[in-house]
């Protein structure tokens, strides 16, 4: 097989490691800026890790034939290479330097990912090799003497010990969260092979009772261990190697064929759930009543076994969020502010699909906050406010829905401005203030920018369409808050999973669909007869105020029957709040949503399509989009109205 | 042949490895990803030929080399030795460690598979 | 495009009256259609969507599309799911029963006479056994404009 058809099969692995990699160097690359941000001597077991992070890139990189990264990561190491010998500092533009390559190393290889030319690499390179990587020798901070060992522990692997889980790996864990080690060193005795410790921590009787159960010899240390030339360890900790671990790497499609699958048990149980219900009454009551009860544990079972697997899919939010402060740093220092990141809900976990839609149109708001939003020192100052500004960037979850906020106290969206670039794109707006949904609607119109200049920083006026249209395509929302010379939010909701759904099923006529539960704020009954016509809307008394009704049977041309009540979803919320009306509500199901690919079938309003158990295709609405597309058009009667 | 043991932090190289490996070791593998590990793998059973990266960890791969060449039966394992480093120096210091062998990535599959035919053919 | 020595199978179907075919390797498979939904605001021509082996696909009428007076289903109707193009569509058509095995190079542009509506989504003519056959451009009788949206004021 050739060279190429041989790589090819390993660059799943390959990107996983890299992935693994590039968050470690991530992590380390913070501390190092920590180090110099405080002029202190580049602490040595982060230089150590990160140089061994460069030269594996290197070595894997150049197995899969990826001949940049592998440029790129030899470039890195050999840059850190005299910031081994100890004692230096890291400078700015050393720091600098380090970051871009790192960028660069990340571009590189997603490059590779999405099957795109490489970058190219020669401006980074020879940045690296320009830039002096440390400063004068440092003073070290006087480095407390390493403990004495107290105990020295022998360890000799054996089958039987492998079998009940006492390996190297496990028993340098145990000494680990036990106390410091500070020596490990093979040694042969006779034909055979043991591991010698040499370690310090209170060890209890129990605890070495325990030990020496699990084949540890146990001993006080004879006398402080001389320095070594053959010893083998550096002090204290041990970077875990990407070993052998208890961690699975999955393919995610199948991860999807899996969730497929489950689609189609579910759909297998409504099914049986339908047939069930016609044999029911020819059983006998006491067989019936087992039946019923088999049926509901199964599916419990079955709903359980869902939510596991969707769990595996699931990935930390800080994985979008690790890039923020590199993005942060970047701009600030061109910029003249002062920002202080704030993350939270870092755990917070998100379907990894997601992760990866949302990267850029986080980072692009990240980019907006801090470009724009964000005065200088002086300006906030003189505002009276602290000089340092703070960008807060907060995952949560609730239910089945992430929600993402970047939130800033800076400037606030200038609609002034806003309204006058409107203007002058034709669009019809009416005088500020503006309603917070028309607000944001107008700043992610394509095209629309308030920036004549071409910013590098922030891109081009593309950037807000291209957020709200992904946060749309995922079946999100998106929000806006903003107060002049506060500050702004901008609130992201995403449901968590994409496949399976609690749907709400609802009759108009003779037509049935089904509305996705996670989007109705409340069911509520509607009094034909209390409906009054605004133009040509409808809207319909409601808590003290009035809530814009929108008939579905009008909008999918069906003929509603008629009856004394009708019962509406609620979607939205406050100002954008509208009622969507129906003829009946018939009960609540679990779907399996089908997306409607073709282009034949995408229409507004229809969010795809999904099976009752009967074979029959019942479409699933998309609620939000009726209700937006519903509102523009009433806040244009009402703007014209006024 | 008994097992081959494949000593390398990287779980990507350590597969590229073994399935470059796959025809010529009869014994299957063993796996690795520090110099303890590797070490343990030699206590719990018998390795015909170690294919061993230099950049690890814990304990660095001549270490590792230089502890088996110490061991009265495991001083004539056949060991490959890998490494990105190409001068000079770190070849004599890997010879001379006792490397059958010292290979530098970006390897072959076939240029490995070929190294350890000729290794383990001879007596 | 290459002239094949040899034949190649297509399958055959019928809308009001005229036989027309596809590449059998277009062909997923024909059923009979069940229950298609109607999706509101889709262009005229599709009649709406349905369950095919677990995909949901547009259910694409014919008749409609060639200009004709649209009928209702019946036992003979099917439903020819094409594929091509990454896409399914499920084509409503009269009848579908036959196969037939020809060498392409029997094909012959529609003349300016033959074209009509239908002419716009055809390959060609073929006659086989003194029998004319009208081969369907797939791609061309699969393309759409962007439907307009209506404004539900």
């Amino acid at each position: 097989m050739s060279d190429e058809t041989f790589a090819a099969g390993f660059m799943d692995d390959y990107f996983a490691e890299c992935d693994e990699h590039l968050a470690a160097i991530r992590r380390l690359l913070l501390e190092l800026g920590g180090a110099a941000a405080s002029a202190g001597p580049a602490p040595r077991a982060a230089v150590d890790e990160l140089f061994r992070s460069f030269h594996s890139l290197k070595g894997i990189s150049g197995m899969v034939g990826l001949r940049e990264a592998e440029a790129l990561a030899h470039h890195l190491e050999s840059f850190l290479r005299p910031l081994r010998d100890g004692g230096r500092a890291l400078t700015d533009e050393g720091l600098d330097a380090l970051v871009a390559g790192v960028d660069a190393l990340e571009h590189v290889i997603a490059s590779r990912r999405d099957q795109r030319a490489a970058p190219p690499i020669d401006a980074v390179v020879a940045r690296l090799e320009r830039a002096s990587p440390t400063a004068a020798p440092v003073e070290a901070p006087a480095a407390s003497a390493p403990p004495a060992p107290q105990w020295r522990i022998t360890f000799a692997p054996s089958p039987a010990l492998l079998a009940r889980g006492v390996n190297v790996d496990t028993v340098r864990a145990r000494l680990r969260d036990a106390g410091v080690i500070l020596d490990a060193a093979p040694q042969i005795h006779g034909g055979s092979i043991a591991f010698e410790f040499a370690f310090a921590g209170a060890l209890d009787e129990p605890t070495i009772a325990l030990w020496r159960e699990d084949g540890l010899r146990v001993e006080a240390a004879p006398e402080p261990l001389a320095a070594d030339a053959a010893s083998t360890l550096p002090a204290a900790e041990m970077a875990t190697p990407v070993g052998p671990s208890h961690v699975v790497r999955v393919d995610l499609t199948r991860l999807d064929d899996l969730m497929r699958m489950i689609g189609e048990l579910v759909i297998t149980r409504a099914r049986l759930d339908a047939s069930l219900g016609r044999v029911e009454g020819h059983v006998p009551a006491a067989e019936w009543r087992a039946v019923q009860e088999n049926t509901q544990v199964m599916e419990r079972q079955l709903r359980d076994l869902r939510e596991g697997v969707m769990r595996v899919r699931l990935v930390p939010v800080g994985e979008i969020l690790r890039r923020v402060p590199f993005v942060v740093r970047d701009l600030t220092r061109d910029s003249g502010t002062r920002v202080r990141l704030e993350l939270r809900g870092q755990d917070t976990e998100i379907d990894k699909f997601l992760i990866e839609r949302m990267m850029d149109p986080v980072l692009h708001l990240v980019r907006n906050a801090v470009s724009h939003a964000l005065e200088t020192v002086d300006e906030r100052v003189a505002a009276g406010k602290p000089p340092e500004g703070t960008l807060t960037l907060a995952a949560s979850s609730i239910g089945d829905t992430v929600v993402l906020e970047i939130a800033d106290d800076g400037r606030g969206i200038d609609e002034a401005a806003v309204v006058a670039r409107a203007r002058a794109m034709g669009l019809e707006v009416p005088d500020p203030p503006l309603d917070r949904g028309r607000l944001l609607e107008l700043i992610c119109a394509p095209g629309f920018s308030t920036r004549t200049d071409t910013d590098r920083a922030s891109g081009r006026g593309v950037g807000m369409a291209v957020v709200k249209t992904t946060v749309e395509d995922l079946n999100g929302r998106m929000s806006l808050e903003t107060t002049a010379g506060e500050g702004t939010r901008f609130v992201i909701e995403l449901p968590l999973t994409l496949a399976i759904t609690d749907a709400l099923i609802a009759q108009v006529g003779d037509r049935t669909f089904a509305v996705p539960q996670a989007v109705v704020r409340e069911v509520i009954e509607l009094d034909p007869a209390a409906l009054r016509r605004l133009e040509r809307h409808e809207v319909a008394p409601f808590r003290g105020g009035t809530l814009p009704v929108l008939r579905l049977g009008e909008v999918f041309s069906v003929t509603p029957r008629p009856g004394r009540a009708l019962h509406a979803f609620v979607v939205g919320a406050g100002a954008d709040a509208i009622a969507v009306a129906v003829d009946r509500i018939v009960g609540q199901r679990e779907i399996v949503v089908r997306s409607l690919d073709d282009a034949l079938i995408q229409v507004p309003g229809v969010a795809g399509a999904t099976d009752l158990g009967d074979g029959r295709a019942v479409l699933i609405l998309d609620l939000p989009a009726l209700a937006r597309h519903r509102a523009a058009s009433l806040r244009r009667s009402m703007e014209a109205a006024s | 042949m008994h097992r081959t043991l494949v000593v390398d932090d990287s779980p990507t190289m350590r597969r590229m490895v073994m399935a470059s490996l796959r025809e010529v070791c009869s014994g299957g593998f063993a796996e690795a990803a520090s110099g303890l590990e590797a070490c343990e793998q030699l206590a719990l059973g018998p390795v015909s030929l170690m294919v061993l990266d230099l950049n690890m960890p814990d304990m660095h791969g001549l270490e590792v080399l230089a502890f088996v060449r110490r061991h009265p039966t495991l001083k004539t394992l056949p060991v490959i030795v890998l490494t990105t480093r190409g001068d000079a120096e770190s070849r004599t210091a890997a010879l001379g460690a006792g490397a059958s062998v010292y290979m530098t990535k970006p390897f072959t599959p076939q240029a490995l598979a070929a190294q350890v035919r000729e290794l383990v053919a001879q007596p | 495009m290459t002239t094949v020595a040899g034949a190649e199978t297509f399958i055959l179907f019928t809308v009001a009256g005229t036989t027309y075919a596809v590449r059998s390797r277009d062909v997923a498979h024909v059923e009979m259609v069940e229950q298609v939904t109607a999706v509101p605001n889709a262009p005229a021509f599709v009649d709406g969507v349905v369950f095919s082996r677990g995909q949901v696909v547009p259910a694409l009428n014919l008749r409609a599309r060639f200009g004709f007076e649209r009928a209702a289903y019946d036992l003979a109707t099917r439903l020819v799911v094409v594929q091509t193009g990454g896409r399914s569509v499920g084509l409503v058509v009269d009848g579908a029963r036959e196969f037939a095995s020809f060498d392409p190079s029997l094909i012959r542009p529609p003349s300016a006479a033959l074209a009509g509506l239908s002419g716009r989504y055809l390959e060609g003519i073929a006659n086989v056994a003194d029998r004319l056959i009208l081969v369907i451009d797939l791609p061309q009788l699969l393309l759409f404009e962007d439907p307009v949206l209506p404004d539900h004021a």
